[in-house]
């Protein structure tokens, strides 16, 4: 039996030695370094005649990048001090991090992917065996699911209006919600007979379909899409909001650091809506008509929505074009993940194909063959894909970005896979299906350390408050949204000459007239000097300063009704289109 | 070199004599007294002269014969005037012979004199200048020197001794202190008086002979006799100044270069820390006082009172004294501070009223309180017989002078130009008034008695009005529902029909009386309504129920209306659609509306997932999506189609029902549907017709699908697909990629657009006969640029990608505009900002040195200029220790203060 899991035994810190810690190679530093800097030293070769291009030195011309010697003196101090800070965070980083990933060792000719959840169960430690279980709950419908970003807590929404939070550490099911209908015991309901619901939750209705389910910033809020509108309730299940505009919900998503809840509703329309002010940053018709595939990119907030048209469009929340529209199947797309470290895109379609992209290129890495219903990462990179009762992991351990064949489970035959999702800082994977929901173990899914500035697994009550209030602090604004975030700071393309805006070409007009007004004009002899004429003659002066720049402002605007003339032109009713005149290309 | 300048001096010496005779002197080499001079030169004066050039060309050819320049001529007149002024000395004019007769008068020179040529204007006119200040002294000196005279002359006569023994020892003496004298018989030069007239070096040495560095002096002068060379002329006063310039630039720049590396070290640095051994000493006011010691005199005695034992003793003990005499109760005390404190709190609340009151300026508030006022004096009248007269006189006054003055009537120049320009064109405010001044006036002539009937009149009224409204509610209710019933009667038996125009088409009749029927159902219900609330009514039941029965009597009818009218929309649309279904359908809307009504749960949960069904369907992983070609011949689907003919029933109805006013659009589209349905069979259906249908059906799907949940009802595990689903999954994948292909370039031709041509006409531009030239395009710049941005695009090789280049402008101000300053390139810009500097990316050990300011300065203190320090340029930037060390240094650093400050006392 090779099946070994090392998931959750932490190194022994005394096992860290100075010398381990001292060693930072570089490859551990450059992770830090986020980057090359500038080159100091380099001289770029400017060719000076391309007439003889043989390698003569007058040919060429070499130019210092920098010139500056200030500067190159302030950026090669900066640099150092860069240097020294990744080297510092290399070295807290032996510290900080201690833990490592559990996984499968397969020995001779084992196949990881034949080993058995049973098998596992074995051989983990107790605590992880409870994290095995089914729960089944066959008469809501399939469950879909949510986890915090902590992985503490789950949330479960059975289509036909159940809905449940759980506290996974202790396996109490905090609140479910229910109108008064029924009360039914969830004990026994428990496939395995290690794990126990401390305490009874009441098990509930809200009495309409829901579609989807996601917590906002913290466990205590979450929202539901359910029949026709979408709710935000609390932890105890008191409806906080009913979000009419919204609509008919298909599919949630939450952008923790932009405070924003993403939908796209049954006419295909998306809505960005600002959790903290309420307001509703920006709605759009996508065009594409019904979707409830909807994904956001964790790296970038970017949200990808597949289609049926076999595209995949992500958004952003000020531009109502999409950013990039790929097609990616032949077929409907069926399920959209993310890598967390959003460079890695895995998409399923109906033309039984799982692609993997590279969001940097917008090129296949990898094809591969099968149906998924729902795909998801784990924070290690493992790829869940399930379809019908079946779940398949896949796994890029050469480091080369080729996923294989990591794990496999299969459910009770006729369940049929909703939701697969990885529990965060867990080698869980939690599963939800229309028998209710189950949880696996998946070796090296999960990141074995947690930051608790980032997500708390242990978080107490008033943690959870502080960093409530420091992450509205740190609250993104939704412009920061974009493709490459990075990018933020830096210079903008200056590609295209843009039209002034209104204000900019007041402003202009405002700095012209002030500029006429200024100008002192001669004093001249006794009995010319009149006020009167001076008046004119400064209004003059304005007059001319001005003239041009509105005369600029008539012709765009001269032109901008021509165009519209044109394209009404062009939009005659049906019937009266034959009659309309053909612009004659010559 | 000592010759030359005893020469000089000399010179000088015979210029203190006069002006006139030093220019002789320097014109020529005559060795003539001045006297002899002066006559020859009055001599020439006087003669006949020679003309100028004549004179020059004798003066070139005689140059020893005396010439007479120009300026000499010029400067005559200043002879003249000094000629004028000169006296003869006492000595010469020999009066009292008091003198000593001299022989040797003139001054020789010696032979080896050579006459420096040294006379320039300029030296003339400060020696002109010099001889008009020397002569003012010279009349003193003469004084002084007849006093010494007559003193020597006394010495000789008490002594015996010759007066040459004073007078050559005074005179002496004179020559050395000061070579103010004019050289004269009287006062001859040293040299002269000496007898051979000069004094070498060696005289001047001899003295020092045997005296330390004498050798030294000796030899120096030995080197400077041997070589004697001549002096060079000065340099020009530029050449002189640059060469000075020259040698202070060099000093400078040696001094300033020794800063060099200090400054640069400054300069490269990237923080600079001023006044950091600065010890700001104390930092509390209690640390300052603590440490406070007296200086001044004031200061010390203040001390001495305060430290002094004696005082403080009193002090303490007086207090208690004090206390002790106060014979007074503690709670008298208290008791009288409480009373006084809340007299003075009610006279300062009373002061405030009234002054907030006095402050007042509304007119509402003084109208009232006057208005209280009269209250008060009316319920004064009531009670006080004396006063209601008094009230009445005063009534009775007023109205007798309003009907002499009809103040009020209108007559005022105001009144009767608003009248004037008429009523209607006045604005509210102003018609309010002029009616106001009316009724004031109407009430002041008014008669006294008569107010009070009125009011009593009116009181009644209003009760009366009351009694009748009550009875009018119930009898009003009565007679609606009597109207309404009349009404309905009308409706029921009016059952005529259109025998002409459109409403008479059959089918039109057909709905009609579909329509009447549905309404006379409806009216029954309402008769029905109105004949139990009309009961209730006679039953004189209590007021609520009369106003409930009122109130449901109108709402049955407005229902009924709406009924009616809802019923006759449906009976329409059934009319259009089909003869067969019809009552189907009207099944189906009795069936919605108890649906809105109620809640029911009948309906059936018909939410399907595609792939649910296909997983279903196909047993094992038989894939749909083999190819689209396989779909058609793939038995899986058909289980699906019969639920998706249950389905499609139910959503054409729903259809039907809600449809009903855009009858040709949806008929057409029922024809559509039904054409789906059927294609459906064959599978021949087209992707577009499919997707029309598909959007439209949306809407009314979810809502079927989730209006009730069945709890538990439905068996299966999962709930049948629509036929849309169905629909949509299986030929969604049709030319998805020419759909996507046509939709990149519609974006391509947004983003950058094809440049717009000039509209040609046809036959315009072009002769008859000419034709075009095929397959030669013309070059187009704005086509090239299209196509170079094309190509820069980031999806230009990326067939399967549209990455939009639209500019965000609401992310704009995310990026900066150029880039900043000191960078040149962007590149370089773009690296130096790439990591984050805060404190969540950085270890806490790094973040300090990160943000560091450029300078770091303690407040408050004063940045002392830099001070010189010798500075290793090569040195490595040393490495600031901030932590720590600079505590170390804090607490040394106070150690050192107190230690200056006890030095400080002991001095």
């Amino acid at each position: 039996m090779g099946a070994r899991q090392e998931n959750g035994t932490p190194r022994k810190l005394a096992s860290v030695t100075e010398e381990e810690i001292a060693n930072v190679t570089d490859n551990e530093v450059r992770k830090y370094l986020r980057g090359e800097g500038a080159n100091l030293e380099v001289w770029t070769i400017v060719v000076t005649s391309w007439d003889t291009l043989d390698e003569s030195p007058e040919n060429f011309m070499y130019l210092q990048v920098i010139q500056d010697k200030k500067l190159k003196g302030q950026l090669a101090f900066r640099e150092e001090l860069y240097g020294k800070s990744a080297k510092a965070a290399a070295k807290a980083e032996k510290w900080l991090m201690p833990t490592e990933g559990g996984y499968l060792d397969a020995e001779g000719i084992e196949k990881t992917w034949r080993i058995k959840q049973d098998t596992i169960a074995r051989e983990v430690d107790i605590s992880s065996s409870k994290k095995q279980y089914d729960i089944v709950l066959p008469d809501f419908g399939p469950y879909t699911l949510d986890f915090t970003s902590s992985g503490r807590y789950m949330a479960a929404a059975g289509h036909k209006g159940h809905l449940a939070i759980i506290d996974l550490q202790n396996l109490g099911v905090i609140k479910e919600l229910q109108d008064e209908m029924m009360l039914i015991g969830v004990t026994g309901i428990v496939v395995n007979e290690n794990v126990e619901f401390r305490g009874r939750g009441t098990l509930m209705y809200v009495r309409e379909a829901v579609r989807d389910v996601v917590f906002l910033h913290n466990e205590l809020f979450f929202a539901a899409a359910q029949n026709k509108y979408l709710y935000i309730y609390n932890r105890d299940g008191t409806e906080l909001h009913c979000l009419k505009e919204h609509g008919a919900v298909l599919k949630l998503q939450f952008l923790k650091n932009h405070f924003l809840l993403a939908s796209i509703n049954n006419f295909g329309q998306l809505h960005y809506q600002d959790v903290t002010t309420g307001e509703m940053v920006n709605s759009y018709r996508t065009g594409l008509g019904r979707s409830d595939v909807l994904q956001v990119n964790p790296f970038n907030g970017v949200i990808a929505s597949g289609h049926s048209g076999g595209t995949v469009n992500m958004w952003k929340p000020t531009s109502a074009a999409p950013l990039v529209k790929m097609l990616c199947h032949h077929g409907p797309v069926t399920g959209l993940a993310f890598h967390p470290n959003g460079h890695l895109m895995a998409t399923a379609g109906m033309d039984k194909k799982i692609k993997l992209w590279d969001l940097r290129k917008f090129q296949v890495l990898q094809t591969l063959p099968g149906h998924a219903k729902t795909l998801d990462f784990s924070q290690k990179g493992l790829l869940a894909t399930a379809t019908g009762s079946f779940i398949q992991v896949l796994g890029d351990f050469s480091g080369s970005q080729k996923y294989s064949r990591y794990m496999g489970h299969s459910m009770a035959k006729g369940y049929q896979i909703q939701k697969v999702s990885f529990r965060p800082y867990e080698d869980v994977l939690g599963i939800g299906h229309s028998m209710g929901w189950s949880s696996i173990l998946i070796p090296g899914a999960g990141e074995p350390n947690f930051d608790s500035w980032v997500a708390n697994p242990f978080e107490t009550s008033k943690q959870r408050r502080e960093k409530e209030v420091r992450s509205l602090l740190d609250k993104l604004p939704a412009e920061a949204i974009m493709l490459d975030p990075s990018k933020i700071g830096t210079v903008r393309s200056a590609r295209k000459k843009e039209k002034p805006t209104k204000q900019e070409r007041e402003a202009e007009i405002e700095a012209a007239v002030a500029a006429a007004k200024s100008v002192l004009l001669k004093k001249k002899t006794k009995g010319r000097n009149k006020p009167s004429k001076l008046v004119k003659k400064r209004q003059q002066g304005i007059e001319r300063a001005k003239r041009p720049l509105l005369e600029q402002q008539m012709e765009e605007e001269l032109s901008k009704k021509k165009k519209r003339k044109m394209s009404e032109d062009n939009q005659l009713p049906k019937s009266l289109q034959r009659f309309a005149r053909k612009t004659a290309t010559a | 070199m000592v010759e030359t300048k005893r020469k000089t001096r000399d010179e000088s010496k015979g210029n203190k004599g006069g002006g006139q005779r030093m220019r002789n002197h320097t014109n020529s080499n005559q060795k003539k007294g001045t006297k002899t001079n002066k006559r020859e030169e009055r001599r020439k004066r006087t003669g006949p002269r020679l003309p100028n050039a004549l004179q020059r060309e004798i003066d070139l050819k005689n140059p020893r014969a005396p010439s007479i320049s120009d300026e000499e001529i010029d400067s005559d007149e200043a002879n003249d005037l000094y000629e004028y002024e000169e006296a003869i000395p006492e000595e010469q004019s020999k009066k009292n012979r008091r003198y000593d007769p001299v022989d040797n008068l003139e001054y020789e020179l010696p032979d080896d004199f050579k006459d420096e040529n040294i006379a320039s204007d300029d030296d003339d006119e400060e020696d002109d200048e010099d001889v008009d200040g020397a002569r003012g002294n010279q009349t003193a000196d003469n004084d002084d020197e007849e006093d010494d005279r007559r003193h020597a002359r006394m010495l000789q006569d008490i002594t015996g001794l010759p007066s040459d023994a004073f007078e050559s020892k005074k005179r002496k003496n004179n020559a050395v202190i000061s070579e103010a004298y004019p050289e004269s018989e009287y006062n001859p030069s040293r040299d002269v008086l000496d007898g051979d007239g000069r004094i070498s070096v060696q005289d001047l040495l001899d003295p020092l002979h045997g005296k330390s560095g004498f050798s030294k002096v000796r030899k120096n002068l030995h080197r400077m006799e041997r070589k004697s060379m001549s002096i060079q002329a000065p340099l020009p006063k530029p050449d002189r100044e640059k060469l000075e310039r020259k040698v202070a630039y060099e000093k400078s720049k040696k001094e300033i270069t020794k800063w060099e590396p200090l400054v640069k070290r400054n300069r490269e640095a990237p923080t600079i820390y001023f006044g950091e051994d600065v010890e700001l000493g104390f930092s509390t006011i209690g640390a300052i006082a603590s440490e406070f010691e007296p200086r001044t005199d004031f200061e010390k005695k203040i001390a001495s009172l305060v430290n002094d034992n004696e005082v403080a003793e009193a002090h303490n003990k007086d207090g208690a004294r004090l206390l002790e005499l106060n014979k007074l109760s503690v709670e008298d005390v208290k008791d009288r501070q409480d009373r006084l404190a809340k007299m003075r709190n009610l006279l300062f609340q009373h002061e405030m009223k009234a002054k907030r009151i006095k402050k007042i300026k509304s007119k509402t508030y003084h109208r009232l309180l006057k208005k209280d006022r009269l209250k008060s004096a009316a319920s004064a009248i009531e009670m006080d017989p004396k006063a209601a007269k008094e009230l009445a006189m005063k009534q009775e006054f007023k109205r007798a002078e309003e009907r002499l003055t009809l103040k009020h009537k209108n007559s005022s120049k105001w009144a009767k130009r608003i009248i004037k320009r008429g009523m209607t064109v006045q604005d509210e405010g102003t018609r309010a008034a002029i009616s106001d001044q009316l009724h004031q006036h109407a009430q002041l002539t008014r008669k006294m008695n008569s107010m009070k009937d009125n009011s009593t009149s009116e009181s009644s009224d209003e009760d009366d009005g009351d009694e009748m409204s009550t009875d009018s509610d119930n009898d009003g209710a009565s007679k609606l529902l009597e109207k309404a019933r009349q009404k309905t009667h009308e409706v029921l038996e009016d059952d005529e029909l259109p025998k002409s125009g459109v409403l008479s088409l059959p089918f039109m009749v057909r709905g009609l009386r579909k329509r009447k029927e549905a309404a006379d159902e409806e009216a029954k219900l309402a008769l029905q309504e109105y004949e139990s609330s009309l009961q209730q009514l006679k039953g004189k039941s209590e007021a609520e129920s009369k106003k409930m029965g009122t109130l449901s009597g109108r709402r049955a009818f407005g229902t009924e209306s709406k009924k009616v009218q809802q019923s006759s929309s449906k009976i329409k649309s059934d009319n259009f659609y089909s003869n067969s279904d019809s009552e189907d359908d009207i099944e189906v809307n009795e069936d919605v509306d108890v649906g809105q009504g109620k809640r029911n749960f009948t309906h059936k949960d018909v939410n399907i997932d595609p792939d649910l069904l296909r997983e279903d369907s196909e047993v094992g992983h038989d894939p749909v999506f083999k190819s689209f070609d396989d779909i058609v011949k793939d038995p899986g689907p058909k289980t699906t189609y019969e639920v998706s003919i249950f389905a499609d029933n139910s959503w054409h109805k729903k259809k039907n029902f809600k449809e009903s006013n855009q009858k040709k659009e949806s008929e057409e589209l029922l024809n559509g549907n039904a054409d789906n349905t059927s294609q459906v069979l064959e599978r021949t259906l087209h992707g577009q017709e499919m997707e029309e249908v598909d959007g439209e059906g949306d809407t009314d799907d979810d809502g079927r699908m989730v209006d009730g949940v069945s709890i538990s009802s439905t068996k299966s595990t999962y709930e049948l697909p629509s036929q849309k689903d169905l629909i949509r999954s299986a030929f969604a994948g049709d030319d998805v990629e020419e759909h996507f292909e046509k939709e990149k370039q519609e974006i391509l031709n947004e983003e950058n657009p094809i440049p717009e041509k000039p509209v040609v006409l046809p036959g315009w531009g072009f002769w008859p006969g000419q034709e075009r030239k095929r397959g030669r395009k013309k070059y187009d710049p704005a086509e090239e640029k299209r196509k170079e941005d094309l190509k820069k695009r980031k999806d230009a090789h990326l067939r399967h990608v549209i990455i939009s280049e639209k500019l965000d402008k609401k992310a704009e101000k995310l990026h900066s505009k150029t880039v900043p300053y000191p960078y040149t390139s962007k590149e370089v810009f773009e690296q130096s900002i790439r990591m984050p500097i805060g404190p969540e990316f950085n270890p806490a050990t790094a973040i300090g040195a990160l943000n560091r300011p450029e300078v770091v300065k303690k407040a408050g203190v004063i940045i002392k200029p830099i001070q010189y320090k010798d500075v290793n340029p090569h040195d490595a930037r040393e490495d600031h220790k901030r932590s720590g060390q600079r505590r170390k240094n804090k607490d040394s650093g106070r150690a050192i203060n107190t230690m200056n400050a006890k030095k400080m006392k002991a001095n």
